[in-house]
């Protein structure tokens, strides 16, 4: 406690005095880490000046973007779309019958628990780009791959969120199923699913959003969206034509985000 | 109905119930009292396998009670269960809710497309009915009051059709006028039905209006076993060991049950000097 007059400086100070060259000693370890990252990453802000000009170049070239390429950019969007919903229904396909095994308090004993759950952070460990690469390569061009990629990632994700939701639940009902000599299917359905559903629904809406905004770069790999017509416009030199791609990926991601945030809202207030 | 011999469950190096004996008649009502941490809950759970018995043996209608699959379906089929905290499923509705006590005895597949068949909805139907809650059969459970969730609890345990109701502090969250109605429902079902009816309680008033006969469980061990007319101050001081009193006699208190045999008899307690109530209040300050 240090006296500032008719006030107190309160702050936590170690038990005895731990000597200034200690302090002196992690500040230069910390300074020398940062030191050390930036060499890795090249971070160099007189590269940055010097390439501003360049960037100023690169939006000039952009500007206006080309409102007539919209038209063709529509098929693209809805293509998005699309793969954003088959992502996410075949992720929840995957998820549900794996997630009563990843959850703790339901998995029939702790080795399947654990190996369990490594599925389920190895599937979500892997970026979709690099699901999006190995799918392409494996069934070709196309928007299916990344169908297939955000499937594999999104499995991981609802996952884990499913599992952690029925850790929550109040067990007291699981007890009194399984007591009347319900069996473990049936104590599943009207004891676990009842209490998780409105939980689930929100996590679904907050991956479609999310899938949604994956699917807009999946095409960069060559699965499939609006993505593939951003690098293809960058690859023409066609500058205008790619800020009309980003401009609509923009307004997509945004109504993504506001309609999930809506309806997550709503079904939480229902849920009550 | 149900005999217990030699029951004994241990967790880790603590032994919650040390070699019970207890055998309880068809249709009989019988209360156990005890303090928090006796066993209560331990010996009921153990009857319908929720907890397993590390030791000993449960015979429930003749048959002997076994932990693997297809026993714990046959036993957890005979026998009920009513929880303190009611243990409904808030996010169904009350009619689903005692269904549910219809799960064990119902074609599965079906069940899991939520479809039942029309004889079990009939028997869920008549057992709200018997709670007084038909009214409220749609109404989604978490909408009702905490003795309304309760009831619907009992009525999940009567749709079982079982031969035992194991009560787990039933009334312990609920105020007394709401006690006394889950006590009585409780009680048809034993004279009505036949079903033999074992509650736990921590109020001594409610069994000695309630029960047939009254067992006092102990540190593990059953203590006290007789009328709920015999449960004098003699008896409760040693079913709650250091509970009834406090300071030097509790120390001596506490030693009784190590002593005791399983089963003090009844007679035994009487012959003991009754203590007056000018004495108890001297002892307690």
């Amino acid at each position: 406690m240090i006296p500032l007059g008719r006030y107190n400086l309160l702050i936590a100070r170690s038990a005895g005095n731990p000597g200034w060259w200690k302090y002196a000693v992690a500040v230069l370890a910390g300074i020398g880490v940062l030191w050390w990252a930036a060499i890795g990453s090249q971070v160099s802000f007189s590269e940055l000046g010097k390439g501003m000009p360049w960037i100023a170049d690169f939006l000039g070239r952009m500007l206006p973007p080309n409102w007539e390429f919209m038209g063709k950019l529509v098929k693209p969007a809805i293509e998005t779309v699309q793969i954003a919903l088959w992502g996410t229904l075949l992720a929840v396909i995957l998820a549900v019958p794996l997630c009563f095994f990843a959850a703790r308090n339901i998995s029939p004993n702790v080795a399947v628990f654990h190996a369990m759950r490594q599925v389920l952070n190895i599937t979500r460990g892997i970026n979709e780009i690099i699901l999006a690469l190995i799918f392409v390569a494996a069934v070709g061009l196309g928007p299916f791959p990344g169908v297939l990629a955000l499937a594999l990632h999104g499995a991981g994700m609802l996952g884990k969120f499913f599992a952690e939701s029925i850790e929550e639940i109040d067990q007291g009902p699981i007890e009194a199923l399984r007591a009347t000599g319900a069996g473990p299917i049936q104590t599943i359905i009207f004891g676990v699913i009842p209490q998780v559903v409105t939980a689930w629904i929100g996590v679904i809406v907050y991956r479609f959003e999310t899938n949604l905004r994956q699917a807009t770069v999946l095409g960069m790999v060559g699965a499939g969206g609006i993505g593939f017509e951003l690098v293809g416009s960058m690859k023409l030199f066609q500058y205008q034509d790619t800020a009309t791609c980003i401009l609509v990926i923009v307004v997509m991601v945004m109504t993504a985000d506001y309609l999930s945030t809506r309806l997550r809202g709503w079904i939480q207030q229902g849920a009550r | 109905m149900i005999e217990i011999r030699g029951l004994c469950k241990r967790y880790g190096d603590f032994t919650a119930l040390h070699r019970v004996d207890l055998t309880v008649a068809k249709g009989e009502f019988v209360v156990i009292l005890g303090a928090s941490g006796a066993g209560k809950s331990t010996l009921l759970r153990c009857i319908n396998h929720l907890a397993e018995p590390s030791e000993g043996e449960i015979h429930v209608d003749g048959e002997r009670s076994r932990g693997d699959r297809a026993g714990l379906r046959k036993v957890r089929r005979d026998v009920a269960m009513i929880f303190q905290h009611y243990n409904v499923v808030p996010r169904l509705s009350v009619l689903k809710n005692v269904l549910t006590g219809r799960l064990g005895s119902m074609p599965a597949l079906l069940s899991w497309f939520q479809v039942f068949p029309a004889k079990d909805i009939a028997i869920a139907r008549e057992c709200l009915r018997r709670v007084e809650l038909d009214p409220k059969a749609d109404l989604r459970t978490d909408t009702l009051s905490g003795g309304q969730k309760q009831r619907v609890g009992i009525a999940r345990a009567l749709a079982q059709k079982p031969k035992v109701i194991l009560a787990d502090e039933p009334v312990a969250s609920l105020d007394p006028k709401t006690s006394r109605k889950v006590l009585n429902y409780l009680k048809q079902a034993s004279r009505q039905d036949g079903i033999t009816v074992i509650c736990n309680l921590h109020q001594v008033d409610y069994a000695r209006e309630f029960a047939q006969r009254v067992i006092g469980v102990a540190a593990g061990r059953i203590v006290f076993e007789g009328r709920p007319d015999e449960l004098t101050d003699e008896v409760l001081h040693l079913i709650y060991p250091g509970g009834v009193e406090e300071g030097t006699d509790a120390a001596a208190a506490g030693a009784e049950p190590e002593t005791a045999t399983p089963s003090v008899p009844a007679a035994a307690l009487h012959a003991a000097p009754a203590r007056t109530a000018p004495q108890l209040a001297m002892e307690q300050s």
